[in-house]
């Protein structure tokens, strides 16, 4: 398995690359100039080719790609065009924040979906199974941004109790986290639901029950067990879908983190933080994919990895 | 078993990054009860706070508390000293002789004195720095001098009436020489000036804090601090404005104002800024080479309903290319809202029912562009124009539009606001021949002499006159469907007092007081 782990972990550095071109060459072709944003409205002619050359944009396309490679490879993304900052530092106050938003957020959809799910297949069709799977289909279809501002109307403007906007203390994040995470919850929900009830049905759980095993344990250690592994799969699936739903939870409640971020420079055709926050997104979601696939050997002793 | 330790560590893992993102950091929310901060919700984050490196009004409104210019703007855009107590104009207008008021120090404890004034303009008219507002002082600014202590001389290229309000520009502000000395370009995240507040810390994308600089020459703030708090969500801003996260929200959305209105925790204050908003018409393109035509356009056009219902006020009707609140301004007329008219124009100028035109406009730049867009839209359709319609991002409009002759658009929606405040940018770069932003391609050299004429008249009773013949010849030309003058709104909590709105679409806190 180690062996496995360090060959998929070497498969990044294609994937990077891959990806750098990519990001580089569609950040690029987007149309809009950075030094036309910058110099502002009112600039000159001149104002604009002084600063276009500062940038280095005035450089060919391919050049320009390898100044960024090369910086790359030494672990340097560039300065940012607005503030002239090393991208490197604008992401290092930010990549944390949008993780922390991103974990709260799958804690939230899975202490509400897991066990949402196992009541409801473990009581098909009474009224909790109704409701929760009732209350799960508008989740999923709820927009995360309108369900944002209603929970910040609710909490925050009526009822006082949390912030509606940054992102310094726990309480900043209690909102964003419930609204990133209740609609994956709806999604885990109804997946952890209809998996339990088909490995319900199945012969070893008939087996364990005839035995005479006590229901509590032939749910949770034979059935829950086995029927996991899809969970398990949507939830790593869903944790890239909680980075990019981040973007808007985080333009919502005004949080710093890197989601908020690239939408802003994306505005403000600030190439290299584009491409920086890309390349760290596709980071994250190939490692969690990396995690997702050693778990289910954790889960299910049937798979090997070799 | 060695499974079991996994799941384990799995589940610890978790629960220790849950409790991690409960664990409370030591950043501001809370405050202590003595301290006077007013915390002020902006759209946009402040990009550098280097007034000579930086082009957006969110980072202006930040060093405008940081540091000061020779001289400033009053609330009637009327300019006034500042850090220069007098000046005289020599050699026919060519010479320029500041005399600085004495005793001021920056906030590194360094006096302010002639050199450093020199020392800020060596820096912006140096080709090489490669400064973003270069090109506000080097087309007319040939040198500056430092004879004594306390006297500057500014040497001209050519007679510049309007070099005050270039100086009042927030690029004047004056950065402490040693302070540019020991920050460099990183002068941005550190500035110092000579402003009543002093910079205290940045925390990118989160805020930025000033406090009150104790040793301030002039009156000192009220306020101890001062936090920038960039909230880019309109709905949000509005949220936290009236939660009482933050005190002063800018802009309110257009949408907001009327249910904030009722709100008796706060107040809603519109005043009208120096930004005009018209539809520019590409007049290098037939039919619009044809005045008639720009005419009919004109009349087309039910301004007031724009104002009255797509802006529900937030507007007033342009009378001149300028705002009445740009220096150099004198009404002219506007084109009454008449179809029949527009109609027999367009007849009269062989325009055939049915021509298609092209109608641009940016989506999200101004109040209720697209909106205000599509009226006008409307409006062409009513008197027999068939409109293509286009709404653009912001980058890429304004990259398709630097492409003037080669790109297809024909009608384009904008607005502009001279940020000296005066006449001769709030026109010449619009309309001159061959200006950057003159994307109307209009080509008058009338025009041009008249523009050149007045910005090298340094008297002001004479420059003036010049521009209303200007303003009203403009009008008669019609390169423009003229529309609005753009007003703007801000929010501002019960208790808090002297708030400064300037037309310049900053919001200023130098006498802002709070209960």
């Amino acid at each position: 398995m180690t062996q496995y782990a360090a060959r998929r972990l070497l498969l990044l550095i294609p994937i990077l690359i891959g990806v750098s071109v990519v990001v580089f060459l569609l950040v690029h072709l987007i149309p809009g100039d950075p030094a036309r944003v910058l110099a502002g409205q009112e600039a000159t002619r001149e104002d604009i080719e002084a600063i276009r050359h500062r940038l280095g944009l005035d450089a060919p396309l391919h050049l320009q790609y390898f100044r960024f490679a090369a910086g790359l490879a030494g672990g340097d993304l560039g300065e940012s065009i607005r503030t002239g900052r090393p991208v490197v530092e604008e992401l290092r106050v930010r990549w944390p924040v949008t993780i922390r938003l991103t974990v709260c957020a799958l804690v939230v959809m899975i202490l509400l979906g897991v066990p949402a799910g196992i009541i409801s297949a473990t009581r098909p069709n009474s009224v909790f199974d109704n409701t929760s799977m009732m209350a799960a289909l508008v989740g999923v279809s709820m927009p995360v941004f309108w369900l944002g501002l209603m929970l910040m109307l609710l909490f925050a403007y009526y009822l006082r109790l949390l912030p509606t906007a940054g992102s310094t203390t726990w309480k900043h994040f209690v909102l964003p986290a419930l609204t990133l995470g209740l609609s994956s919850s709806a999604i885990l929900a109804r997946l952890t639901r209809s998996s339990m009830l088909e490995v319900m049905g199945q012969d070893f759980v008939r087996t364990a029950h005839a035995k005479g095993l006590a229901e509590r344990v032939v749910i949770y250690k034979h059935a829950l067990r086995n029927a996991l592994i899809p969970v398990v799969t949507v939830v790593g699936l869903e944790f890239g879908s909680l980075l990019g739903g981040a973007v808007l939870t985080e333009t919502v409640f005004t949080i710093n983190g890197m989601g908020r971020y690239m939408v802003l420079s994306i505005g403000f055709r600030d190439y290299p933080v584009v491409q920086g926050a890309v390349l760290i997104f596709a980071l994250g979601f190939v490692l969690v994919n990396l995690v997702v696939d050693l778990t289910y050997a954790v889960v299910d002793p049937r798979i090997r990895y070799r | 078993m060695r499974r079991w330790a996994a799941v384990f560590v799995c589940v610890a893992l978790v629960f220790g990054v849950a409790a991690g993102c409960a664990r409370k950091s030591g950043a501001p929310g809370v405050e202590a009860p003595k301290i006077k901060r007013l915390v002020f919700g902006l759209g946009s984050e402040p990009a550098r706070l280097d007034p000579q490196d930086a082009t957006d009004n969110p980072s202006y409104m930040a060093t405008e508390h940081i540091y000061e210019k020779l001289v400033d703007f009053d609330e009637k855009m009327d300019i006034h000293p500042k850090l220069a107590e007098s000046w005289e104009v020599k050699d026919e207008g060519l010479t320029w002789v500041f005399h600085l008021k004495k005793g001021v120090k920056f906030h590194d404890g360094t006096p302010f004195d002639a050199q450093a004034v020199k020392a800020n303009f060596d820096r912006v008219l140096n080709p090489d720095n490669k400064l973003a507002r270069h090109g506000l002082y080097a087309p007319y600014v040939d040198r500056v001098e430092a004879p004594d202590e306390f006297t500057v001389v500014f040497r001209l290229k050519q007679p510049f009436g309007a070099l005050l309000a270039h100086l009042a520009h927030s690029a004047g502000g004056i950065i402490s020489p040693a302070a540019l000395e020991k920050y460099g370009k990183d002068i941005a995240r550190n500035p110092v000036g000579t402003g009543p507040f002093k910079f205290k810390e940045w925390a990118p994308g989160d805020h930025i804090t000033l406090v009150r600089n104790e040793e301030y020459w002039g009156t000192k703030p009220k306020l101890d601090e001062l936090v920038f708090r960039p909230i880019p969500e309109g709905a949000s801003r509005v949220m936290a404005l009236e939660t009482g996260e933050v005190d002063v929200a800018y802009p309110v959305p257009a949408t907001e104002v009327e249910r904030l209105k009722g709100n008796p925790g706060l107040k809603v204050v519109v005043t009208p800024t120096l930004r005009v908003i018209y539809v520019g018409i590409k007049v290098t393109q037939k039919p619009f080479d044809n005045v008639k035509v720009r005419q009919a356009l004109n009349y087309a056009v039910d301004k007031k309903a724009i104002v009255d219902t797509v802006l529900r006020g937030l507007a007033q009707v342009a009378d001149s290319p300028l705002s009445p609140l740009t220096w150099g301004y004198s009404p002219t007329y506007t084109y009454a809202y008449d179809p029949e008219k527009a109609k027999q124009l367009l007849q009269e100028a062989g325009v055939k029912p049915g021509t298609r035109v092209k109608l641009w406009t940016p989506e999200g730049r101004y109040l209720m562009d697209r909106q205000t867009a599509e009226v006008v839209q409307n409006n062409l359709q009513a008197v027999g124009l068939e409109v293509d319609f286009q709404k653009w991002e912001w980058a890429a409009y304004l990259d398709e539009l630097d492409k003037k002759q080669e790109s297809p658009y024909e009608l384009f929606l904008l607005g502009w606001a001279p940020s000296t405040g005066d006449a001769d940018w709030g026109l010449r770069p619009l309309l001159g021949t061959d200006m950057a932003d003159n994307n109307a391609l209009y080509s008058n050299p009338g025009l041009d002499k008249m523009l050149a004429d007045a910005a090298a008249e340094s008297d002001r009773a004479k420059r003036k006159a010049l521009y209303a013949d200007i303003q009203k010849l403009i009008m008669d030309e019609a390169p423009w469907i003229f529309l609005h003058v753009m007003h703007q709104t801000v929010g501002i909590r019960q208790g808090v007092e002297g708030v400064f709105i300037s037309p310049l679409e900053m919001i200023m806190f130098h006498a802002a007081d709070k209960q």
